[in-house]
């Protein structure tokens, strides 16, 4: 059957016309996941704003280190309590040769209550009450209470021409007829899961960039993305698997680019009364919950020894975490010291507590939703089990690991969380705030964490304008609730891109954002 | 002929009510499909909000009565992720799975059955044994790691097919497909001989077995001592006589290779169902699932029609059974 697969492929050779070699200025992109749609108002999935960004532009954008810069938008500034004023840039075009004005935005922010899926894009629009706009370059937005966090908010605001109309939906974005925006490539065709083809737009107010026709094709499974690279089907890939950084590393035929994620492996243990697994010590339910003693929680960091499992477990590909945010992010709290690992200390921390014997366990996380999170998680239950208790690990399907954890059905978990916005309300404020639904916090707690005290200055830093005292407070809130072991982070991840070598320089981002247009051709 | 007819529709329209139920309640106990998708910067009250707009809120059996009530209206439902309708999004796709199954099946029948006729009709020599050890390995080793080598050796190491995607369109009397077209052919080869692997194998065991028991039998014996050609004894009379149970397998493996290509699909980034039907499954796409779910059912009803029908041609016996 060789003889025969390898007659086929001859014939099939034979068959073949010569592919015409890649021109060099074309660029093509393998990449784990694409858009879900062309509509930029659809859903808030991180690989959706990336691709759209190509096509359409924010009214305020975001650097390298997710520190803000000028989009649409070339400043903005908060006149009183509850507005914010942006100055728009002039002599832009949308790519059917309209003029942008302080219109399209407006019609943009009120197009995403509309639009918007089960992802939805209103988490960015949250703050803004009404929305006016005072001349063609200038756009008020008045905010319900005050919103520090509203030019944050507004980097993920595509804006799309006001003539595209409330009642164009995916179907007119997806088959080319409204994909109109002032981006730096206009649109040129998409398949849901295929190739999203795009081509140069000559006009872009940011410059011309170095590709005349890219194309971003989805390629989800890591061996196939590794494989099309090295077979020259694609330029460049993103998330190149661990297992084969190390390889690729030492290979002089490709050139990798690793920067640190903004994703952090956290570890949250339930602290409420009642812990919803049981916790054993012989068999036995214990009373109470061990995990809300600070002094078992202060033990169970310090038994994981961060450097093994960045350098070991990770192979290299991670940085150890302090916090939930990485290091000059805003609110980062430089107060906080690297973990330390020390058994001992904390063998005697859970004597102290009442647990010289230990305690049985159960531990959950993902599996798939990050590089990394299944090795992390059962190198961690070893980590644990050194410390004399035992962990029952399980690493589960992100389908099935998400709506459980929502019921609150787990008693430590472990998963990855993005500081996407590269601020600390962001984080805390979804992660360690109290829950309350009516001022919007602690969503995502679901460790029954509560402290009045993080409450009462994260609360000041919300309502705080002054950019220097905000941080201030968000860096004290940041300190109290990590000193707390609200939750226990455990390494920041790295994400690797990797490309023929000397075909291509780019900078890779903290977002893990392939930014084509940002791309250039080696000289 | 007509109540057996009847009959089959009858049991298809309860497999497919049973599976809808299956798929229904398993996607239920799951979970809500809300948490897998929402953003991690969104409130409570967004969350909630959603859960209501999508009826996520509202009991099962109200769920399940709504969905009932769409499909009768023609509507299968919308896609969660794309919010494109279910049929089309599974339309859009179908072409290209068909494509891959086609040639894979077209590669399994055409080596498949001239090999197992060979192996049992010289059952001794060398070549049919190499046949068979190859069928074990065609059905013993993994798809995944099969296309993995496929991928390195002639994508990476030799250059000469692509390593994955599907290649130029073209179209010929309305239909378009990319096996009009030479970059076609090189993308579809690779892929489509990792997913006849499995079927050439079965092919080759049971044209062999066929072979090896028809040889033995009084007709072939009296057919040669007639001096017939063995060439017509074995196209002629074996051949039509030992094809019932390749025809039925090869419906059987026709379906499920249809439903089921997801592991080739994937290695080899191939824009099908299989690998739709995924990504559907991990995001947790409920409408997506669930009418893709039945869909296969009903192509599998539909298969099985059609081989029925193929049974009557080949074996009146059949025939005269199915019309009393």
């Amino acid at each position: 059957m060789t003889k025969l697969s390898l007659k086929s492929a001859v014939a099939a050779l034979a068959l073949m016309a010569v592919a015409p070699a890649v021109m060099a200025a074309d660029l093509v992109v393998g990449l784990r996941a694409g858009p879900d749609s062309i509509d930029p108002h659809w859903s808030t999935l991180g690989s959706q704003a990336e691709a759209l960004r190509h096509v359409f532009d924010t009214l305020v954008d975001v650097d390298e280190k997710l520190q803000l810069k000028p989009g649409l938008a070339v400043s903005w500034a908060a006149v009183d309590d509850t507005t914010w004023e942006f100055k728009m840039r002039e002599g832009v075009t949308f790519h059917d040769g309209t003029p942008f004005t302080a219109e399209d935005v407006k019609f943009s922010i009120e197009r995403i209550p509309e639009v918007t899926g089960p992802m939805p894009m209103t988490l960015y629009t949250k703050y803004v009450d009404s929305v006016e706009v005072v001349d063609d370059y200038t756009l008020r937005v008045k905010t319900k209470g005050m919103a520090p966090s509203l030019p944050n908010d507004f980097t993920r605001l595509f804006v799309v021409p006001s003539e595209t109309g409330m009642e164009a939906g995916n179907e007119e974005f997806n088959s080319g007829e409204k994909a109109i925006g002032t981006g730096p490539y206009t649109f040129v065709s998409w398949q849901p899961k295929g190739d999203l083809v795009l081509k140069r737009n000559d006009d872009y107010w940011g410059g011309e960039t170095a590709w005349e026709n890219v194309t971003r094709r989805e390629i989800p499974e890591d061996t196939s993305r590794v494989a099309a690279l090295r077979s020259g089907e694609v330029d460049l890939i993103n998330y190149v698997p661990a297992s084969d950084y190390l390889a690729m590393k030492n290979d002089g035929e490709i050139d990798t680019f690793v920067s640190d994620s903004v994703y952090i492996l956290n570890i949250a243990p339930s602290v409420k009364d009642e812990e919803p697994q049981p916790i054993k010590v012989n068999g036995e339910e214990v009373d109470g919950n061990p995990l809300q003693d600070l002094r078992v929680r202060k033990a169970l960091d310090l038994a994981i020894n961060r450097d093994v499992l960045v350098n070991v477990v990770l192979e290299g590909l991670g940085t150890p975490a302090n916090q939930l945010m990485p290091e000059g992010f805003f609110g980062y709290s430089p107060e906080l010291g690297k973990r330390e690992y020390d058994i001992e200390q904390a063998k005697e921390l859970l004597a102290e507590a009442g647990y010289p014997e230990g305690f049985e366990i159960d531990f959950t996380c993902t599996n798939n939703r990050v590089p990394g999170d299944a090795v992390v998680c059962e190198a961690l239950a070893q980590m644990w089990s050194r410390l004399g208790l035992k962990v029952n690990a399980q690493a589960l399907n992100g389908t099935v690991f998400f709506p459980a954890a929502a019921r609150e059905e787990y008693t430590m978990t472990m998963s990855a969380w993005g500081t996407l916005t590269g601020e600390a309300a962001y984080t805390y404020g979804a992660l360690t705030h109290t829950k309350d639904a009516e001022k919007g916090f602690g969503n995502f707690n679901r460790s029954g964490y509560s402290n009045p005290e993080f409450d009462k200055v994260f609360g000041e830093g919300s309502q705080t304008l002054d950019p220097e005292g905000r941080k201030k407070l968000y860096e004290q809130a940041s300190f109290i609730a990590m000193e707390d072991r609200a939750l226990i982070p455990t390494v920041i991840l790295q994400t690797v891109w990797a490309a023929n070598a000397d075909t291509i320089d780019m900078t890779p981002r903290v977002d893990q954002e392939t930014r084509t247009y940002a791309i250039t051709p080696v000289k | 002929m007509l109540s057996y007819f009847i009959t089959r529709i009858a049991q298809a329209i309860v497999v497919v009510f049973a599976m809808s139920v299956i798929v229904f309640v398993g996607v239920f106990a799951i979970g809500n499909p809300i948490d897998v998708m929402i953003d991690p910067g969104a409130t409570q009250a967004i969350r909630e909000k959603l859960i209501a707009q999508y009826g996520l809120d509202q009991p099962l059996v109200v769920q399940y009565w709504t969905f009932l009530r769409n499909v009768f209206a023609g509507d299968l439902g919308t896609s969660m992720v794309y919010n494109i309708p279910v049929v089309d999004l599974v339309f859009s796709r179908f072409p290209a799975t068909l494509e891959l199954v086609a040639v894979s099946v077209l590669i399994a029948v055409g080596v498949g059955i001239p090999a197992g006729l060979w192996a049992g009709y010289r059952p001794d020599s060398i070549g049919a044994k190499l046949v068979m050890a190859l069928s074990v390995l065609g059905f013993s080793v993994p798809t995944f790691w099969i296309g993995m080598l496929l991928i390195m050796g002639f994508a990476v190491e030799l250059g000469w097919l692509p390593s994955g995607g599907r290649g130029d369109e073209a179209t010929f009397l309305g239909v378009s497909s990319s096996l009009f077209t030479p970059d076609g052919w090189s993308h579809v080869i690779m892929p489509a001989i990792n997913l006849s692997l499995f079927k050439m194998g079965l092919m080759i065991r049971l044209t062999r077995a066929g072979m090896v028991e028809a040889m033995g039998t009084d007709y072939v014996k009296f057919a040669r001592a007639q001096g017939l050609p063995d060439r017509q004894i074995v196209f002629r009379h074996i051949l039509r006589n030992i094809s019932i149970p390749i025809v039925t397998v090869l419906g059987l493996e026709l379906g499920s290779t249809l439903a089921f290509a997801v592991v080739t699909e994937s290695v080899f980034n191939w824009p099908g169902v299989g690998k739709l039907i995924i990504d559907s499954i991990l995001q947790l796409d409920r409408p997506v699932m669930v009418s893709y779910l039945i869909m296969v059912v009903i192509l599998f009803v539909l298969i099985n029609l059609v081989v029925d029908l193929v049974y009557a041609r080949l074996d009146p016996r059949v025939r005269l059974k199915g019309g009393a």
